[in-house]
């Protein structure tokens, strides 16, 4: 055990995959992943929520980050996950992922910051570029994702 | 000492105390003989100041203990009870809810001394109010230039009354070594400007002689100027009397100074009512600044420091959350059923254990099938005593009423008289804690704009006194409270003018408007029928407040009303808020459910049925003409691809409107947990809910009153 180093500011991330493009949830935030199941939906809500699900007694809001993020619609697959995301007192929510892909470990050194560029709707739930083995992966910032801006 | 501990206990106590004496203090209004009455009020009041003392809430503790000696002469006959008496009462009852408050909220009461509420009642004590009773106690107050003998006599005794044991303590000590304790009553000229100043003067001019060993008021007090004309302080000296009155006297501005010597039987002279006094604080105050230390008077007059620091600290609380959590007192009995229930529960799933271990087909398949009852039988009867755990009477917000009726009459100069039946109606929790202020509304609206003045009462040959009711009973799953009256009852055609007016409707419409359209108009925002704005009624922030309020707990609120003889709100709330019985009804292929309480009946209707008025869809059921609504539209579903000859039509109330509402299949009642849809999703209202069905399916719940 002696040459498991403990990086400080390192943290980790969840990588999912959203269409062609890879994007890393803070493992911190993550209450669960479940299978796709039926999504209940409700009428006249924000269009990119799908609808609500039901978890250990409990009913949580679904949403589809695509929709949100203006990329085009996810296809469902055998594949395809919702991820509970758990952010301080408003309780549970989900997004709906394509695949869930691995766990990696990011010092601070391997993230780059991204300013906002508002041109870019993206780029708006997005707070860093982390580079790992070659790839590139984008940081969600989760309180914009979960937040009520919509990408126009 | 540490006593935060028993904050919640203090809390609720104190606030079953204050209700006690508020409901005593108004039957002693009626009824100023009434003994019994005055001996629960001094109960009531002697352990509020004693919980106070002990929990060292020092300024609370002070109220009521002036309050208890305001109780302590009406109980011995030296006082009549007067109204201006009860109002200073009820006064004094406001100041310590203020202090439970922010007692509540930060654990800390706050910094008001209330100094003219004990002023006043300090006042009645020497017989200055306005009562006949002059006899009570001439010599104090009133003439304290002249018969200053006496004065310093009662006040210098009276004032050992009010010491601590540790001062008691302190003084016998000083006795015991051998000091003569003088009690030096100061009394400063009346048009002095810095009283506190004085004060401290004569402290100085008297330490010069020994040491101080208690003064009344405290430190605090005398440094704040929150003392009347003069002050008393106990020194322990070598020398005798005169040189120091000499001393204080030379100070400027000092009136009087009177000195007594203490002996150390007076201090044993404890009056009953003194017995609980003593507080923790206190102690803590005065172990801060003993004898020795009295030099930091003298300095720096600090003595007040302690407490302040304490404030302070009390302060950066404040900017907390409420430092206690909302609780239900629940009956012993109540636990007992539940605890029942789950141990019965427990068996029933190691039965349950048993037999899917056991062998033999055909035997485990009845008793499975046994067990499974049971289960369904002890999981209802839990849900039953959990309920009924959280439920409590709506005594407890109702019962303030009869105090704010009271002032209401005072301040509108109306008369009028409560009338309260079935507090003991019990609702949840939630809902008892809301509900209050909706009826308070109700009611202040019924005193202010319901009731006539006593001479237009009299032209109508109605009573003098107006008469509001509260009443309050259960109905099915609804609870119902009536807030009626036998006042004017609602003028529509001034309901009307003033809509016109303010541009609510038009001319035209208003002339095809029922009644009950009318009166509706008054729970729109903004809408105001007094004449002039009163601080009790009349900033059109009334009704639609009340409406709103009521519909946020799921209920809804109704009027009816007779010009000339009076109105009569009725709010309706569900019985509980988590649990509702309900129907379920399919809509294309996602499941739905509709609340029992607010179904009328499920009729068939051929197509042919349906008719236009104004194009939109009606239809008449037995004379009835009721809109149809067709749900699947407003939820945006598919249209069905072709339209079935009969339509299953859900008719739902509320209130007097009814509509239909077409579904496509009914699956059966059912009792369901409301789940709330979180905060992410912005709410449609259409949709209140939603709930888990046991095959773990997702139902989301209509909610009807959106709907119609």
């Amino acid at each position: 055990m002696a040459n498991v180093i403990v990086e400080n500011d390192a943290k980790q991330y969840i990588v999912v995959r959203l269409g062609d493009e890879q994007y890393g949830i803070d493992i911190r935030y993550i209450d669960n992943i479940v299978r796709m199941q039926k999504i209940t939906r409700v009428p006249k809500v924000q269009p990119y929520f799908r609808g609500i699900i039901h978890l250990r007694g409990e009913i949580v809001p679904v949403m589809s980050i695509c929709t949100k993020m203006g990329l085009p619609n996810n296809e469902i697959t055998n594949d395809s996950r919702i991820i509970i995301l758990k952010i301080e007192a408003q309780g549970l929510i989900g997004i709906i992922v394509d695949e869930v892909k691995e766990v990696v470990t990011l010092a601070s050194a391997e993230i780059d910051k991204v300013t906002h560029n508002t041109k870019d709707e993206k780029s708006n739930f997005i707070n860093g570029v982390g580079k790992h083995e070659g790839e590139l992966i984008s940081l969600f910032d989760l309180n914009s994702v979960v937040g009520e801006k919509e990408a126009v | 000492m540490d006593v935060s501990q028993y904050l919640d206990v203090f809390i609720d106590e104190t606030k079953e105390h204050l209700q006690n004496l508020s409901d005593c203090i108004m039957t002693l209004e009626r009824e100023p003989e009434n003994m019994d009455t005055i001996n629960e009020i001094f109960r009531a009041a002697h352990s509020l100041k004693g919980m106070a003392g002990t929990m060292g809430f020092k300024r609370m503790q002070h109220l009521t203990h002036d309050m208890e000696n305001v109780f302590q002469e009406v109980r011995s006959g030296n006082k009549n009870v007067t109204s201006g008496l009860v109002d200073i009462l009820f006064r004094c009852l406001d100041a310590l809810d203020v202090y439970l408050e922010n007692i509540q909220n930060t654990s800390d009461e706050g910094t008001d001394d209330n100094a003219s509420i004990i002023k006043e009642l300090n006042d009645i004590l020497n017989g200055d109010d306005d009562d006949l009773d002059g006899e009570a106690a001439p010599e104090e107050a009133s003439q304290e230039d002249t018969a200053q003998e006496t004065m310093s006599e009662g006040a210098v005794k009276g004032d050992l009354r009010q010491l601590t044991d540790k001062d008691k303590e302190a003084i016998r000590e000083a006795i015991g070594k051998e000091l003569h304790v003088y009690g030096i009553t100061a009394c400063v000229n009346e048009d002095c400007m810095l009283k506190a100043a004085r004060a401290f003067l004569v402290f100085k001019a008297a330490e010069e002689f020994g040491t101080i060993l208690a003064q009344t008021p405290s430190a605090q007090d005398i440094e704040d100027e929150n003392f009347e004309l003069s002050f008393t302080f106990y020194l322990a000296a070598k020398e005798s009397e005169e040189p120091i009155v000499a001393a204080a006297k030379a100070v400027s501005e000092i009136a009087e100074v009177t000195c007594r010597e203490i002996l150390a039987e007076e201090l044993d002279e404890k009056p009953e009512t003194e017995a609980a006094a003593d507080t923790e604080q206190e102690h803590e105050a005065e172990a801060v600044q003993p004898p020795a230390a009295v030099n930091a008077i003298v300095e720096s007059a600090a003595p007040g420091k302690p407490e302040k620091a304490a404030q302070s600290a009390g302060k950066k609380q404040a900017a907390n959350k409420p430092v206690t959590s909302r609780t239900v007192r629940v009956d012993i009995e109540k636990l007992d059923a539940v605890m029942n229930q789950v141990s019965e529960l427990i068996i029933a799933k190691n039965s349950l254990v048993s037999i899917s271990t056991s062998e033999g087909e055909s035997m485990n398949n009845q008793a499975f099938h046994d067990q499974i009852e049971s289960l369904e039988r002890i999981t209802t009867d839990l849900h039953e005593s959990v309920m009924k755990v959280r439920m409590v009477p709506i005594e407890s917000v109702v019962n303030k009423f009869p105090r704010m009726i009271r002032d209401l009459s005072k301040k509108l100069d109306k008369k009028m008289e409560l009338y309260m039946s079935g507090e003991d109606t019990e609702l949840d929790r939630t809902v008892v804690d809301q509900i209050g202020d909706p009826l308070q509304h109700l009611l202040r609206n019924s005193a202010d704009h319901g009731l006539e003045n006593a001479e237009l009462r009299k032209e109508r040959g109605k009573p003098e006194t107006g008469m509001i009711r509260l009443n309050a009973f259960q109905e099915g799953n609804n609870v119902i409270i009536e807030v009626s009256d036998d006042g004017g009852g609602i003028d529509t055609e001034a309901v009307k003018n003033k809509a016109i007016e303010r541009g609510i409707i038009t001319r035209e419409q208003s002339e095809t408007m029922s009644q009950k359209e009318i009166i509706d108009l008054l729970f729109m925002p903004s809408f105001s029928m007094a004449k002039k704005i009163t601080d009790v009624s009349g900033r059109g922030v009334g009704l639609d407040v009340v409406k709103s309020n009521i519909e946020a707990l799921g209920g809804d609120v109704e009027v009816a009303s007779t010009i000339g003889e009076g109105s009569k709100f009725t709010v309706r709330l569900p019985l509980t808020l988590a649990i509702i019985q309900a129907l379920m009804v399919e809509i294309r292929d996602g499941k739905y459910a509709i609340a029992l309480g607010s179904i009328q009946k499920i009729e068939s209707i051929s197509v042919n049925e349906i008719k236009y008025v104004q194009a939109e869809e009606v239809i008449n059921i037995r004379g009835q003409v009721i809109p149809l609504i067709r749900v699947d539209n407003i939820l945006d579903l598919e249209p069905k691809e072709e339209e079935e000859e009969n339509l299953t039509v859900v008719i739902v109330k509320k209130g007097e409107k009814s509509a239909g509402l077409v579904v496509d299949n009914l699956i059966g009642q059912q009792e369901i947990v409301i789940k709330s849809l979180g905060k992410y999703i912005e709410n449609n209202k259409i949709i209140s809910g939603a709930t888990i069905l046991g095959d773990g399916e997702v139902a989301l719940i209509l909610d009807v009153n959106t709907l119609l």
